[in-house]
């Protein structure tokens, strides 16, 4: 119990206070070359041919490579999870968002390595852009990607769903029916170190890879399905990370400066500039969530009908997985027994989204607490005391089964509401976590709570497609 | 040209029109002044010319020739660190770290100058970019150091740091 109360010292902080911390940039080894990408100008297009023979000639160009290059082009960040692969790493026939990498040189300066990505030559047929998720799926609108609008791998169905309870009866015998949408914006993660990576092939046949990643193994794992290459040479050196919150676990670098290495027999360094990573680097994404509530004068939320639309840009990545931790949580910090959520993944020509910062869930949090201070503003209660007598208690079950064995939503709220100097009336005030009682358990929250004893073992749930499909 | 870095004198050979940080980080091979945006946006290239902070990315070499340039690096004796330093390192004021250089000479500049009060840190700092902290911290250590309230001690009470004899910390239901 040394570390428990004490002010330790960071482990890295003198080296970070006296410039001695060795960034992935900061690393040099002699003869690196410099990366530059062609990117794709469009939103969305055909490539119709692609030559790189004038750019191959250049001063100071020592290797280029193409979708031609990559022994293993189409891959997905989720395959181990049994997504199927949809992404390139480098563009074949089109493209599908601006700024997707066609092409890449490593050259013995930026400049140098720029001059040639500016004589490679492609033509275009460009093609009518998908940017909004609420018409993407329409019948008869554009689409793009080989599985079309929307992401058609969560098990059976082309969406996430959640289903428990009697959703129907809870609406027809609500008092008030509060309705909302909520649109939580794209973020860029704007980490003061950009996307950077130094590859250098070493004599042994290995590469030694300098990462700025927050996911070392799995990008390990990314380089050497690209490469068609065992993990064994591949020697990772990272842990070092300008900040990332989310935007580097996305493989950005390292994949195509192997190649480039590869290719050229020599180090290659790429650093993203801060234009490529605001407008190139994955971001958070952009969501449409609509919430229908069925709510009861005395306060109680009996039922939620919710459809959230989640914008994976371009390629599918992470995005299955962040709408399914959105669906698990789409009843918030509360319990709410009757529900049916429809969640859907819908491909946009935009850059692909990905994790930040409680990744699936902030967006969620975010429509789900607007939503529950508008039910309050609508029957007229306390938002405070709302919260508090619909939040999650010991033994509660959430939207896909899993028992509350030690919830946090009520003394959370009592001292948010401390915090904020606001009175709460007496019974508010005593409230605990403690298993529903009494007036805290109307008829309609018996069904959902799993047996007295039983919380601390995941409860079984009777719908067979387990809430979770 | 020369240029004066740390009180070590060079001759460079970049072109006149590189930037100072990229003769300071390719050709001096000094890597504390970050290249976070190379338009001076974000701070993290902070270094001082002649005493006063400047954007390493934004001034031309032949702007600075002869001149007198300090990083980070030249604050500190090893380990034996400014005030400045110490109270970023005691206050937790870097976190990544990747902004910290520019954070810590834009206050060396400032605490010069004697105690500060909130407002004037705010105003200091107000051209640097820091993405982990949320700045609370940095201005908390900015100010610790205008004061001179910096221990350069630990916490007696705690160790050094965990080291691998020390027991392990037990959670009461965790894994054995």
């Amino acid at each position: 119990m040394k570390a428990i109360g004490a002010r330790l010292p960071r482990y890295d902080g003198v080296a970070h206070v006296s410039g001695r911390t060795q960034y992935v940039d900061d690393v040099r080894v002699p003869g690196t070359l410099w990366v530059k990408a062609l990117r794709s100008p469009h939103h969305s297009a055909l490539i119709r041919s692609l030559d790189t023979s004038k750019a191959e000639g250049m001063t100071g160009v020592h290797a280029i490579v193409t979708h031609k290059d990559v022994p293993h082009n189409v891959y997905g960040h989720l395959e181990a999870l049994g997504v199927p692969a949809d992404e390139p790493l480098l563009a074949q026939d089109d493209v599908r968002w601006k700024g997707q990498v066609i092409a890449a040189v490593a050259a013995t300066s930026p400049e140098a390595a720029q001059a040639a990505v500016d004589a490679i030559k492609v033509s275009f047929e460009e093609r009518t852009p998908v940017l909004d998720i609420r018409t993407a799926a329409d019948p008869g609108a554009d689409t793009f990607h080989q599985w079309g609008a929307l992401y058609p791998h969560f098990g059976p169905y082309n969406h996430r769903r959640v289903r428990k309870g009697d959703v129907e009866a809870a609406f027809e015998e609500a008092d008030h029916i509060v309705e909302g949408a909520y649109r939580p914006q794209a973020i860029e993660h704007v980490p003061l170190e950009t996307q950077v990576s130094l590859v250098v092939p070493e004599a042994s046949g290995r590469l030694t890879i300098y990462s700025c990643t927050q996911a070392m193994y799995f990008s390990m794992g990314v380089v050497a399905a690209h490469l068609k290459w065992p993990l064994n040479k591949l020697k990772f050196v990272g842990g070092t990370v300008g900040g990332g919150f989310g935007g580097k676990v996305d493989t950005a670098t390292e994949t195509i400066c192997a190649l480039l290495a590869i290719k050229a027999k020599r180090p290659v360094k790429w650093r993203f500039t801060r234009e490529e990573e605001f407008l190139c680097s994955s971001t958070r994404a952009p969501w449409h969530v609509e919430i229908r509530d069925a709510v009861t004068d005395d306060g109680w939320i009996r039922g939620r009908r919710m459809l959230t639309l989640h914008d994976a840009g371009a390629y599918a990545r992470f995005s299955p997985y962040g709408l399914t931790k959105h669906a698990f949580h789409h009843t918030g910090a509360y319990t709410i027994p009757n529900l049916r959520f429809d969640g859907f993944v819908v491909f946009t020509n935009r850059v692909p989204t990905t994790a930040m910062r409680g990744f699936g869930v902030t967006s969620v949090s975010l429509a789900t607490e607007l939503h529950l201070s508008r039910v309050a503003k609508v029957i007229g209660m306390d938002p405070f005391e709302l919260r508090l007598k619909n939040a999650n208690r010991i033994g509660d079950t959430t939207g896909n089964r899993v028992v509350m064995h030690d919830p946090s939503t009520v003394p959370v709220t009592l001292a948010a509401a401390e915090a904020a100097g606001i009175e709460l009336a007496a019974d508010y005030r005593a409230m605990t976590s403690d298993r529903r009682t009494g007036d805290l358990l109307p008829e309609h929250l018996v069904g959902q709570q799993a047996p007295d004893g039983e919380h601390l073992a995941t409860f079984r749930g009777t719908d067979a497609n387990g809430g979770a499909s | 040209m020369e240029l004066t870095v740390n009180g070590v004198r060079h001759d460079v050979f970049s072109p006149p029109l590189t930037t100072l940080l990229n003769v300071l980080r390719e050709e001096l091979l000094v890597t504390s002044p970050k290249a976070g945006c190379e338009q001076g946006g974000c701070g993290a290239c902070t270094v001082h010319v002649d005493g006063r902070p400047r954007r390493a990315c934004l001034v031309p070499l032949a702007a600075v020739e002869g001149a007198e340039i300090t990083t980070v690096e030249g604050l500190s004796d090893g380990d034996d660190l400014s005030v400045v330093q110490a109270a970023f390192h005691e206050h937790y004021a870097a976190q990544c770290g990747f902004c910290t250089s520019g954070f810590v000479m834009a206050a060396e500049a400032l605490v010069a100058g004697g105690e500060a009060g909130r407002d004037e840190i705010i105003e200091a700092l107000s051209g640097h970019v820091c993405r982990c902290t949320g700045y609370a911290k940095i201005i908390d250590a900015v100010g610790a150091a205008s004061r001179g309230e910096v221990s350069g001690a630990e916490d007696p009470a705690a160790p050094d740091r965990l080291s691998p004899a020390d027991e392990p910390v037990k959670v009461k239901g965790s894994p054995a």
